[in-house]
């Protein structure tokens, strides 16, 4: 458990015990010192982390990024299949959710998505009256008309700037209105303004999952693996982890995209918590493992093969499935290593000098610990990477990360388009690997492709995870070398969005407010 | 609590109060409709004063709503946003504001910056003001107040121009024929960008000046010439009526207002005789592009008739649209096809004032016998409801609708309507004379087969 032995050295992860009698989780400012700017070497990073340095500074020029509410949960708590979802807020910040009764409906049943299911979610649609008079009342009858609507059988409630700061008593109306429907109503408290980061969003929902949902086990359910899996893993990486755990005789607990409500409720008869992404699985694993004494593991994900056979050999250890996982991992690399060798060798052509293809990705922290060893694996260079945000919950990993594939430049912001528009026109790497929320870096002259697909696409050629992940992934960042036709055009002909000046000086984090 | 406690003290569903809450309404707020109508003026920069999730927000739901459409160069998370927190809520966020526009006009292409503030400042009360007339000496700004709960994208679009109209326009001289478009909200109305265009080309062909504001380049001087146009022309029931007031008030511009975007011959001629007796252009222009333009549109038309009459002729059809969107689908499909309307849910929630113009729309310009059932509704889950059990072959409505269209309600679905997850949308339109031909191969291409 290597992310748990380097966590005893840390002093600064501040809140490692989760507190249910709380009504929500602290940010992750306050539980892991997090940030959301920094630029500089990997290795000054995790130093000044050390010496606890690292400060929350302020930009002069920020973008809009995301917040606690809007970027994961409104698209994400909606998809739990027999819940219903409550905005108590004004009808814009749900406005991400409309797409909720088509999300998934790509996946073939053929492939496994159940043909029949419906998800629900309502707004309080909070007005002028409301913020003047309070609107209580308002959300206590939005609850019974869920119950009475959709008969769920839990009713999560998220809260936004406006429910905050007009000191909306949640928990009141929960207290109030809990005796009389059957739905477990669950409370989010997931105002955008209460942290800059958004990964206090993941924390605030798990703890409404912890507190409300969980059951105390009727039983242990040995071969069961909690599998917490973020919308940047799709279907076809569902699949995959799914064929290597059965091939062992275990089952996978898929929460909570497009979960049942019985599934979030059994997660504490699990074997263990598996992570795809350390960060977003944190606070739900030491939740579970504190409270109901299911074990977990950060680190690693199974992306690539080499961590894809370190992830199962965890999950192995886990389950007393040590010699099938062996076997396993033989077997598949039959299959799968000499692929990789025909990728590794068709990147050490590209450039035909002996230089390694430069990748430079922007990712959330997780991602990153998964990612560049990945890129290494496959014989690609990783000078600089992107990442969201940072905090010290992945500290040792990162320093591990660091041993591994060597010292990389790191610009931590939170899809700040300017900044990483910057750094990828100073660094140049062959492969840009970006997401809509880059505006418009994307446009050059070299490679550029997307970092992840979505869950609702089922097609394997968009898969990551596992040993097929591995396989598609590495031959679709080769598929995207093979032409720049839209990213070139695209920069010919479009206006930029920022002035000629910011791209010929040399700090992507110009508007750092110095003085902090 | 226990299962039996719980068990006993639940009373039935019957009994619980009624609720004004609602599923998936088919807009979002005043912050989103204000920044889509920013983001449809190009080279106007949106800054926003809210928390951090506002525009990533609204480019998940208003953008990617409005027909899959990027954000573009200074849409979606090229936004300034001031990213509001906490110690803004207690301390205020002025300095933050200030901060940002100043660096926001530093480093962004811009003619115009357009200050968009949510909720945040709203409740904590910032002197916004105060910041904004430190700037207006140095480049062309607005501020507009488009708190998310002081209305939906409907009003934010008001919310725009209204500000706009008190704090930039300046009386001009006015231009002869010069005509500016109200009344089509950029990406919450679906066909925006395509529609514009087709209106634009229409009215030049009888001579006029058209002023479409959004999507032109020089969106500045577009703006800046609002007032020295001869009418105003509003192409909704209620959407920009109160922008369209504001003008008349403040700089004596007229305004004539359709019911919609007109969709095909019937309601295009219709369009440009009204238009041209306004501007007083000579009725012979007028006939002769009319004469032109409906022989080519139903010659055009022939092309259908088998189709539509061995397959599906004189079908029954329901509409879930805004009530711009409504009326003109439903006047095409029932008095240019011949087919027949079940029910119309119209969604953007109009003022009351309002609702009795939309009904008599719907009711009395229908050249068929067969009138629809008219819902106004906003709440998704009644509007599903409302679709059970009827005779509809066809729904024109939303993506929240097509994916549950056939399997629930037996009909075809076609999204003409917020929000639009299932079709990218650039240049589509369904108006003018082309428009309606274009709407009959879209819904007819769902059912064509070998003949």
């Amino acid at each position: 458990m290597e992310s748990k032995m380097t966590e005893k050295n840390i002093p600064h992860i501040i809140d490692s015990k989760i507190n249910l009698d709380e009504a929500t989780c602290p940010n992750r400012e306050q539980r892991a010192n997090g940030i959301n700017v920094w630029y500089g070497k990997a290795s000054d990073l995790v130093q000044e982390a050390k010496d606890g340095a690292l400060k929350r500074q302020e930009r002069k020029f920020q973008q809009t990024s995301g917040c606690v509410l809007n970027f994961y949960l409104t698209v994400r708590v909606g998809t739990i299949r027999d819940a219903a979802v409550i905005y108590h807020a004004p009808v814009g910040c749900s406005s991400s959710a409309l797409g909720y009764r088509e999300l998934y409906r790509g996946v073939p049943v053929e492939l496994g998505r159940p043909a029949e299911y419906d998800l629900h979610w309502m707004t309080t649609n909070l007005r002028e009256n409301d913020v003047v008079y309070g609107a209580t009342e308002k959300l206590k009858n939005a609850v019974f008309e869920a119950q009475r609507r959709y008969n769920p059988k839990a009713i999560f409630i998220m809260t936004s700037c406006t429910s905050g700061i007009i000191g909306e008593d949640i928990e009141g109306v929960v207290a109030e209105v809990q005796p009389k429907i059957k739905a477990k109503i669950v409370p989010v408290h997931c105002e955008g303004s209460r942290s800059r980061l958004v990964q206090t969003g993941y924390d605030s929902f798990w703890h409404g999952v912890l507190k409300y949902l969980v059951r105390k086990p009727t039983k242990k359910q040995k071969d069961l693996v909690n599998v917490a899996s973020m919308l940047s893993y799709t279907w076809q990486d569902r699949l995959e982890i799914k064929r290597l755990l059965e091939k062992v005789g275990l089952r996978v607990n898929f929460v909570p995209e497009f979960a049942t409500v019985e599934q979030l409720e059994q997660l504490s008869e699990a074997a263990v918590t598996a992570p795809l992404c350390p960060t977003y699985t944190d606070y739900l694993s030491r939740g579970l493992e504190q409270e109901y004494g299911v074990p977990y593991f950060l680190y690693p994900s199974p992306m690539g093969i080499a961590n894809t056979d370190a992830w199962l050999r965890e999950i192995g250890k886990y389950t007393g499935k040590s010699k099938e996982i062996e076997k396993l991992i033989e077997d598949e690399h039959k299959v799968w290593i000499p692929k990789l060798k025909a990728i590794q060798d068709e990147f050490a052509k590209v450039k035909g000098d002996g230089k390694k293809v430069e990748v430079l990705g922007a990712l959330g922290q997780g991602r990153l610990l998964a990612q560049l060893p990945y890129f290494d694996e496959l014989g690609l260079k990783s000078s600089a990477a992107m990442c969201q945000d940072f905090d010290n919950l992945i500290l040792g990993d990162l320093e591990n990360l660091i041993k591994n594939v060597g010292d990389f430049d790191i610009l931590v912001n939170t899809f700040q388009a300017a900044e990483q528009s910057h750094i990828t026109r100073k660094l140049d790497p062959d492969i840009a690997l970006t997401c809509p929320f880059q505006g418009g870096a994307f446009k050059r002259e070299k490679g550029m492709t997307r970092i992840h697909a979505l869950r609702g696409d089922p097609d394997p050629w968009s898969r990551q995870s596992g040993y097929a992940g591995a396989i598609a992934f590495g031959n679709f960042l080769l598929q995207s070398l093979k032409s720049n036709a839209f990213q070139r055009t695209m920069l010919e002909k479009t206006e930029n969005s920022y002035k000629d000046w910011w791209y010929r000086q040399p700090d992507p984090l110009h508007y750092l407010v110095k003085e902090g | 609590m226990t299962k039996a406690v719980q068990a006993k003290a639940a009373p039935s569903v019957a009994e619980f109060p009624a609720s004004d809450a609602l599923e998936a309404p088919r807009y979002s707020c005043a912050l989103a409709g204000a920044y889509s109508t920013a983001v449809g003026l190009y080279g106007t920069v949106p800054i926003l004063h809210s928390g951090a999730g506002c525009g990533i927000g609204q480019l998940f739901g208003q953008f990617y709503g409005g027909g899959q459409n990027a954000g573009g160069p200074v849409g979606g998370t090229s936004t300034p946003c001031s990213s509001l927190i906490e110690e803004h809520v207690i301390f205020g966020g002025e300095k933050k504001l200030r901060n940002l526009v100043e660096s926001s006009i530093e480093l962004m292409n811009g003619q115009f910056f357009a200050i968009i503030s949510g909720c945040i400042p709203s409740l904590i009360g910032d002197d916004i003001e105060s910041v904004v007339k430190e700037f207006r000496e140095k480049v062309p700004i607005i501020s507009v107040k488009a708190a998310g709960f002081s209305g939906n994208s409907y009003q934010g679009y008001e919310a725009f121009f209204e500000s706009l109209i008190d704090q930039f326009l300046t009386p001009q001289t006015k231009v002869k024929w010069q005509v500016n478009i109200f009344g089509i909200v950029p990406y919450q109305h679906l066909f925006w960008k395509g529609d514009l265009d087709v209106i634009r080309e229409l009215l030049e062909s009888i001579g006029l000046k058209p002023n479409i504001i959004f999507t032109r380049f020089d969106s500045l001087e577009a703006l800046k010439s609002i007032p020295a146009a001869e009418y105003n022309i509003v192409l909704s029931p209620w959407v920009g009526h109160g922008t369209a007031e504001k003008l008349k008030e403040k700089f004596k511009t007229p305004f004539i207002a359709f019911p919609g975007v007109p969709i095909g011959p019937k309601q295009t001629s219709e369009f440009l005789r009204v238009v041209g007796k306004k501007l007083k252009v000579s009725s012979k222009t007028i006939e002769k592009i009319i004469t032109e333009r409906e022989q080519r549109a139903y010659r055009f038309n022939e092309y259908l008739g088998d189709i539509l009459t061995l397959v599906r002729p004189h079908a029954y059809f329901s509409v879930v649209a805004d009530s711009s969107t409504a009326i003109s689908i439903t006047k095409f499909l029932a008095n240019e096809l011949g087919y027949l309307p079940e029910i119309v849910q119209v969604t953007d929630d109009p003022p009351e004032d309002k609702r009795d113009l939309i009904q008599k729309e719907l009711l009395e310009t229908l050249e068929t016998p067969v009138k629809p059932e008219i819902v106004f509704e906003v709440d998704s889950y009644r509007i599903r409801e409302n679709l059970k059990n009827r005779n509809s072959l066809f729904l024109f409505a939303s993506s929240l609708e097509s994916p549950i269209a056939l399997s629930e309600f037996g009909a075809i679905p076609l999204t003409v309507a917020f929000p639009s997850f299932d079709r990218l949308i650039l240049e589509h339109t369904y108006a003018g004379y082309k428009g309606g031909l274009t709407l009959s191969e879209d819904f007819m291409s769902k059912f064509a087969g070998p003949l």
